[in-house]
Parts: structure tokens; C-alpha cells; sequence
């Protein structure tokens, strides 16, 4: 896999996330993902892959990249000032006129590639509403960032309590359904989207390569499975067998 | 052998069993998808594809793979669409260099069908057997748990390829006798190493996260090993295979007895474009063809205990 080696442009603390801005003129498309971790490669093996992660926004060409420390890769790279990317890789959102409102719901980091999504809705003039549903107030955060986002938290310091389900109510009016956070959200989501509107989901599953070759984040599909690297990460939600 | 001196003033071209290689590399087989072979132009000189096995495979539940320090453990499963999806979607492989293709089956038989469809395509310049697949015959151990079981195998599938050569790809374990066996039962060449039994543990959730193989370069002295010490008891050439991150781990393995490398678990992280480079610059730097490197260790290790006495080679379609 071929990585570019950029500098980090800015770091932005969101509370429990990190926002990492860096410059990339190539076409960025809503949904698709990049590999990317610290320039240390190959003085450390350990840790030895990059990790996935959803463009958050795409603008002007910088790009950015909304993350979470939870391990040694993520802890590397929140404190290097320069990182390796892939370009940017992975199925998009796919946009369709015609469908009426559209509801964008994000779990917790999952709420990263709806900031990029609705900047392309907006172009497009698809109006929408978005709803993010977080752990606690320190991950809600960058909820900042989504003006006029319905929030809800589990603990229910910001925003509903409970989950982004309970902040969106019924999502039977929406003519489509986007969709980005854990596995049992995306259940969720895709149960109460009902079947008369696009839905597709963004899953997030660990990868190993992100071009296909280790067959390492397949996600369950009718008839066996497909990696999300490659046949994702978006999915029709019909696709999925969960 | 033609001498094709690259636009460098490097000699990279390599014979195996008989077909010239443009470069020694070779990916490892189930490393390289269809998807990213834009990204690989020239660096290879053969290409292998994931195993194929005689019925589509729809390969184990995730999690699959699992991160470890200088490598990764996985548990795909051989997910792959069977042999009859595979050859018609064989064209998108041919890069314009040898196509090798690797095979796997739950029985003896199983692998000699798969050896006698292929066996009839043009397409198709060589096969390797992966016998680290478990022989259902056997209780589920894998073909290399025995070196009779190898022969047997290895013996059923040269029998029907007809004149294909045949790579044996041997795990690390018994790989000395299980090589012996391989030879004897008319492998071209010899695969070493495929990956590692390991394990991985979520302490946190007190559970096994992938039991599975373990590759990448924590297992390159492992395979480093096992490539000297087979291609010290074997006549076939030995193709080497195991944590290879570098050109300078392309020469080591040459130089332990290798004729070419091949590249996988690396190649999710690094461009092999630039181990490609590396080598060249090495082989640059030392003045050497890449075909000399093959075993050049020895001639330079005068306490390399002599070799025991060689089985005969019984070929039978030289």
C-alpha cells in the first residue's frame, strides 16, 4: 500500500476527539476513508498497521480526520506532527434528488464522515436534519461543529438521554436515511428506517491492509461476506445481514 | 539464462524450476487483490493470487485479524469464490508475467482435482499447494503435520498436473523432513515458511480474539532459519516467504538459499515498490546479479555443520 507522508496542519481538541487537519488537493468524496497513522514507519514496527479512518471534512484542500486515543496507534498519532495517509479509499455515500428530507445519525467517532456528507448535501440542495448520539458530555464535544444538531448522550448530561434514536424519534418521513457508528446502532438505524427510503450505513471495522488484500473487515452480507474496504464502507442497509 | 541488465546497471532476473523471473519477488498468496495490483506494476515477477479451493468458501466469522507487535495474526478461512469463479475471472491476474496459482482442499483428492482443472490451462505457468490447510482425513491436522502426509499429497498432485511445476508451501514446523518429503515426491520448488500458529487475547473482554497464523517481520528470523536449513538438504529450489519488510530482508533470504521471495503481510504497510528499490540499490551497491545471491552465505560460513546425505530425486516429468 502506498502512503504520503503530510504534515499536520492543525490539531483541534475536542473534547474526548481529536481533529487532525491536513493538506490534500486529490478529490475527496463523503463516506470514503483513508489508512493513516504516525510518520514513524520504519523505525517502529509496533504498532505495525495503519488504522481506518472516515474523512471528516474536505474543504479547500485541507482534509480532516476525527479520532479517539484508545491505543498506542492513536495515542502516536495524535502527537505527531507529520503522518502517513493512503489516498482516500472506500465507497461513498451515494446522493440521490428527489427523495425529500434526508436524517443523518452518528454514534460516538461515527459521527465523522456526516460533517463531510453534509456539506455535499448542501450543495446539492438536499435539505436534512442531523442527529448525533454520544457516550457523555466530553464526547459530545464536537457536536459544536453540526449547527442545529439534535444531541442525545446515555447518561444524559447533553442533550436526550439515551441513545441517537431517541434524539431523531421516528425516521418513517425521511425519504433517506445516512447513517455512521457501531454495528448494533447500524441495526438499529436500519429498523427504524423501514423499507421505503435510501438507507446506507458506514460501518467501522478493523482493518489490516484497506486495499483489499487481506479479506481482514468483511462484514456479514445474505450469502456469506464482503470487506468493507472494498465493497464498503458504505452499504445499502438492505445489503447487510444484521 | 538470458542477462537482462536493467535501465539501473542491476541485473534483477532470476530463474525458477525453468521460468525466467523479471524480479525475484513474488506475493504471497492471499496479500494481493485484484484491487491493488495498479499499485504493483513491475515490482513482481510472478503473480499468485489467493488460494483457490474446489468450492466457493465463505471463510470464518470476524474478528479475523489481530494486531501483534511487528505483525498481525489472522483467521480468514480461505474466503474465496471456488475454482470455477476463479478461472473466469482469471484474466484480471495476468500482468503480463509468469501466473502462478495456489490451491487448497479438505483431502488428498480434493487437491488432485483441483491439480488436474488446472492442469490443461495455458494461462497458468506453475501451482502451489498450501498444505497448511487442515486434511479432514486426518482429524483436521493440516496436510504438513506429517512428512508421509505431504508425500502422499504431493505425490497424488504431481501425478495429475501434468508438466506444471509444483510448489510445496510448507509451514514451520518439521519443515526439514517434510522438504525431504516434498522433494521426494516430485515438488519443483518449496514454499518456506507460510505463518505461525499464534493466539490473540482480549483481557479486557476475557476472551480469545483470533487464534490464527501470525506473519510479518516478527516471524523473518523464524523463516529466515527454516530457508537455510532447507535449501541445505534439497536440490529444488526454495522460494523463501515469512515477515519479508525490506530489500535488504529480499537479500538475506536470497543469500540463506532463497531464488525468489516472496512478499505479503509488508506489503499492507510499505509500498513494495520501495522494497523493490531497496534491493536494487543493494544488489547496486554490491555489485552482484540477483541471481548470484542464491545461498552465497554458505561459501562465506565455514561453521555450517555438512548437510546429511540427500534422498533421491525422484522426478518424473523433467
Amino acid at each position: 500500500m502506498k502512503f504520503y507522508r503530510v504534515n499536520v496542519e492543525e490539531r483541534e481538541a475536542l473534547g474526548s476527539y481529536t481533529l487532525l487537519r491536513y493538506r490534500w488537493n486529490g478529490p475527496v468524496e463523503p463516506g470514503q476513508f483513508v489508512m493513516a497513522r504516525a510518520a514513524c514507519y520504519p523505525i517502529t514496527l509496533d504498532p505495525f498497521l495503519a488504522r481506518p479512518f472516515s474523512f471528516y471534512d474536505h474543504d479547500g484542500g485541507v482534509a480532516s480526520l476525527l479520532f479517539e486515543v484508545r491505543g498506542r496507534g492513536t495515542a502516536l498519532l495524535d502527537a505527531a506532527s507529520s503522518i502517513e495517509v493512503t489516498a482516500p479509499l472506500g465507497k461513498r455515500f451515494r446522493i440521490e434528488l428527489g427523495l425529500g428530507r434526508a436524517a443523518l445519525l452518528g454514534g460516538g467517532i461515527g459521527v465523522a464522515p456526516l460533517k463531510i456528507l453534509g456539506r455535499h448535501l448542501d450543495a446539492m440542495g438536499v435539505p436534512h436534519d442531523v442527529f448525533l448520539g454520544f457516550a457523555d458530555a466530553a464526547a459530545s464535544v464536537v457536536a459544536k461543529d453540526f449547527p442545529g444538531a439534535e444531541v442525545a448522550t446515555m447518561d444524559g448530561a447533553v442533550g436526550t438521554r439515551g441513545t441517537v434514536l431517541n434524539a431523531s424519534g421516528a425516521l418513517t418521513n425521511y425519504g433517506a436515511i445516512y447513517s455512521c457508528g457501531p454495528n448494533s446502532m447500524l441495526a438499529a438505524v436500519k429498523l427504524a428506517a423501514g423499507k421505503n427510503s435510501l438507507c446506507q450505513l458506514s460501518v467501522e471495522e478493523r482493518m489490516g491492509c484497506g486495499n483489499g488484500s487481506c479479506n481482514g473487515c468483511v462484514v456479514p452480507v445474505h450469502g456469506g461476506y464482503v470487506r468493507s474496504c472494498i465493497e464498503g464502507p458504505v452499504f445499502d442497509a438492505e445489503v447487510l445481514a444484521w | 539464462m538470458v542477462v537482462r541488465v536493467q535501465e539501473t546497471g542491476v541485473d534483477l532476473e532470476v530463474e525458477l524450476f525453468g521460468i525466467p523471473l523479471r524480479t525475484p519477488l513474488i506475493p504471497a498468496s492471499g496479500t494481493l487483490s485484484k484491487e491493488a495490483l495498479d499499485e504493483v506494476e513491475g515490482v513482481y515477477g510472478a503473480m499468485l493470487p489467493k488460494t483457490t479451493t474446489p468450492v466457493a468458501r465463505a471463510g470464518n466469522p470476524p474478528p479475523r485479524v489481530a494486531e501483534t507487535p511487528a505483525g498481525m495474526v489472522n483467521s480468514i478461512g480461505l474466503q474465496n469464490p471456488g475454482v470455477e469463479r476463479f478461472l473466469q475471472d482469471l484474466e484480471v491476474f495476468d500482468l503480463g508475467i509468469p501466473l502462478f496459482v495456489s490451491v487448497a482442499g479438505d483431502t488428498v483428492a480434493e487437491f488432485a482435482s483441483l491439480c488436474e482443472i488446472l492442469s490443461g490451462d495455458e494461462r497458468i505457468s506453475a501451482v502451489e499447494l498450501n498444505l497448511s490447510c487442515p486434511n479432514v482425513e486426518c482429524g483436521g491436522l493440516v496436510f504438513c503435520a506429517g512428512a508421509s502426509s505431504v508425500e502422499e499429497l504431493v505425490a497424488a498432485c504431481r501425478s495429475i498436473v501434468g508438466n506444471k511445476p509444483i510448489l510445496a508451501k510448507l509451514t514451520n514446523e518439521g519443515v526439514v523432513e517434510n522438504a525431504r518429503a516434498a522433494e521426494a515426491a516430485g515438488a519443483d520448488g518449496l514454499t518456506v515458511i507460510n505463518t505461525l500458529p499464534a493466539l490473540t487475547i482480549d483481557a479486557r473482554a476475557r476472551k480469545v480474539l483470533v487464534r490464527g497464523g501470525l506473519s510479518g517481520p516478527a516471524i523473518k528470523p523464524v523463516a529466515l532459519r527454516a530457508v537455510y536449513d532447507v535449501s541445505g538438504v534439497v536440490d529444488v529450489p526454495v522460494v523463501g516467504s515469512g515477515g519479508v519488510a525490506s530489500g535488504t530482508d529480499v537479500a538475506e533470504f536470497m543469500l540463506a538459499g532463497a531464488t525468489a521471495v516472496q512478499v505479503g503481510t509488508t506489503s499492507f504497510v510499505r509500498d513494495p515498490q520501495e522494497i523493490l528499490a531497496e534491493f536494487t540499490a543493494y544488489l547496486k551497491e554490491s555489485g552482484l546479479g540477483a541471481s548470484q545471491l542464491t545461498g552465497a552465505v554458505r561459501s562465506h560460513d565455514p561453521g555450517v555443520p555438512v548437510p546429511r546425505p540427500k534422498p533421491v530425486h525422484e522426478s518424473s516429468h523433467h
